[in-house]
């Protein structure tokens, strides 16, 4: 007798409250980004400033290639020699080029199937479903910019055989990647909610993360004042990096205004993202 | 009776709009209802609001005893909702997405994975649940979003506009899921549609709506009313006997003001039986006539004095 022959039968387990009701997202998010074309040749291109990195620090311990040293100056120095690696410019590149594959699709994908009263209908509220959307973004990201860092100081220990820490350093490592993921995972899930045509978001986004870079650079040689680099998330970053691991500022303005900058875009972009939601979760169906 | 949904006085307007809910008050009661009226009645309004996606502006509300705009996760890990609309998650096939979604509504991993199978069989979807669901047909989508609603086995089930461009075969073998589902008595379904024929054929109960307002609540009786046939009946004689005859038989007869008495005859008993009783009770059958549906009646009347007022 098939099942249907034997009608509806209820399930007999048990339904589970977890503390953590946004897993499933984030768990269901990982895969399909990970199935999706070309992204393990783009993981590999994240990849990649590790494997030059992990050289550069080899090259740094061994005395008998001291000339290479002398020649690069990070590798003199531990502190900027990570917040190179934490700020450098293919990282962010490829940061951007990974959004551009699938993040503008996280909330506008679902805005434009319908998906939200999927969602709703289960114990989950606005913030669960954020966060499950947030731990996608911030996990691929920490993925190529925390986790080398760490793994780059692990090498280092093994290749000096010395265990020395610098807690700027540790600071910079773990800080940095997560305030910038945190950054820009905010500022792309809010555009991705402002549109169910992803091609739009991409472009909003492109707009924001390139031509930011552009506008401040054209303001810059114009009025010779690098108070313009604020406009630049790029510069931002950069500029963060070298308040968080003590090192001279790479602009000339205070470091701790990009920190506030930083911060404040990204808890101003999380409250309109929370209210966008809201109104999206009320706009479930339309007409009555 | 346990009170599935309980609602006092809701009233909800979209921004500067006029009110969509109009002071709805209502008591559902376990079993099979559903929610009629024509388009811009307030029905899915009123579905949004008993979810948790709307907050009433004002009133107060309970769906199986857990207040709707406090203790909405409460509320939404014991229902599943089939929704009108064409939602879907790309990208995933349809075992896939149950799966997941009976995740989301806290079922473990391995036991999702089970019963979203079971249940993809059930809705009739065992040849194609490893299909990408964008590929789906309309029809598809209709079983699919029936499939994810049954997942995690909920107490109470929304369905909107189940049949919804569905064809004859597709909407026969929806209908019959849904009447499966009731027989079964562990849930309890809501339906809410503008098919009257739908609602009359796997609903018990039918709760009538227009203007943002309940205009009209009533039992349909009993489930299945294609079993019967209906008959309009005048006359005259010996009323009493006629009537206690036509009981005596256990079939369900009423009688309005008007004398107009309607009596729901099994459809493997011909009519001929009753004139035979009318002769042998002495009661002269003056109108007879076979009515299409009571529900027909009941709408148009209903929607009809609303307009009036």
């Amino acid at each position: 007798m098939t099942i249907r022959e034997k009608g509806y039968y209820n399930w007999e387990g048990q339904l589970s409250r977890s503390p953590f009701p946004w897993l499933p997202i984030f768990f269901n998010g990982i895969k399909m980004v990970f199935k999706q074309k070309y992204s393990k040749m783009l993981f590999g291109l994240a990849l990649s400033p590790f494997f030059i990195f992990l050289g550069a620090i080899y090259v740094s311990t061994r005395p008998e290639l001291r000339m290479f040293t002398r020649m690069v100056k990070m590798l003199q120095d531990e502190a900027l020699f990570f917040k190179e690696f934490a700020t450098n410019g293919f990282t962010f590149f490829m940061l951007i080029i990974l959004i551009l594959s699938f993040g503008a699709e996280l909330i506008s994908g679902d805005i434009r199937f319908k998906s939200f009263p999927l969602y709703f209908s289960r114990p989950l509220d606005r913030k669960d479903y954020l966060f499950g959307k947030f731990s996608i973004i911030m996990f691929y990201f920490l993925l190529f910019t925390l986790v080398p860092g760490i793994l780059l100081y692990i090498f280092k220990f093994i290749f000096t055989g010395k265990l020395s820490i610098q807690p700027f350093t540790i600071l910079g490592i773990i800080f940095v990647p997560l305030l910038c993921t945190f950054y820009i995972a905010a500022i792309t899930l809010l555009l991705s909610s402002f549109s169910s045509n992803s091609k739009y978001v991409k472009i909003m986004m492109f707009l924001i993360y390139f031509i930011s870079d552009a506008i401040a650079n054209i303001l810059f040689q114009i009025f010779k004042t690098d108070y313009f680099h604020i406009l630049s998330m790029k510069s931002l970053i950069q500029q963060v990096g070298s308040f968080l691991f003590n090192t001279n500022p790479q602009y000339d303005y205070p470091a701790w205004l990009s920190l506030a900058v930083i911060a404040l875009t990204s808890l101003g972009a999380c409250t309109l993202l929370y209210k966008r939601i809201g109104k999206l979760e009320a706009q479930i169906e339309s007409g009555n | 009776m346990e009170k599935i949904i309980e609602l006092k006085n809701i009233n909800f307007s979209y921004a500067k709009s006029a009110k969509t809910i109009d002071n709805v008050s209502l008591n559902i009661g376990q079993g099979v209802f559903g929610l009629l009226g024509p388009n811009g009645a307030g029905k899915t309004t009123l579905m949004k609001i008993l979810l948790g996606f709307l907050t009433p502006g004002s009133g107060t509300g309970m769906v199986l005893g857990y207040d709707i705009t406090t203790n909405r996760k409460m509320v939404r890990e014991r229902i599943g909702y089939m929704p009108e609309s064409d939602c879907l998650m790309p990208g995933m096939d349809a075992v896939a997405l149950t799966a997941y979604l009976g995740q989301l509504s806290g079922m473990p991993k391995q036991e999702a994975m089970k019963r979203a199978h079971e249940v993809l069989f059930y809705v009739g979807l065992e040849e194609s649940r490893y299909r990408k669901v964008e590929e789906y047909s309309t029809g598809m989508k209709q079983r699919l979003k029936l499939a994810q609603a049954l997942v995690h086995d909920p107490k109470l089930l929304f369905l909107d506009e189940p049949t919804s461009g569905m064809d004859p075969n597709g909407r026969k073998e929806m209908l019959e899921l849904i009447r499966d589902i009731a027989s079964k008595e562990s849930m309890n379904i809501i339906i809410s549609s503008h098919l009257l024929p739908d609602i009359e054929y796997t609903c018990r109960h039918v709760i009538i709506m227009n203007k943002g307002q309940i205009i009209h609540e009533q039992d349909v009786g009993i489930v299945g009313l294609d079993q019967f046939n209906r008959f309009e009946i005048k006359f005259q004689g010996d009323t009493q006997a006629f009537i206690d005859r036509l009981k005596s038989m256990n079939w369900t007869v009423d009688i309005d003001e008007r004398g107009l008495c309607t009596v729901l005859l099994p459809k493997d008993q011909s009519p001929r039986h009753l004139f035979h009783y009318a002769l042998e009770s002495n009661a002269q059958i003056r109108h007879f006539r076979q009515s299409k549906t009571t529900l027909e009646d009941t709408f148009v009347s209903a929607i009809g004095a609303l307009n009036d007022n």
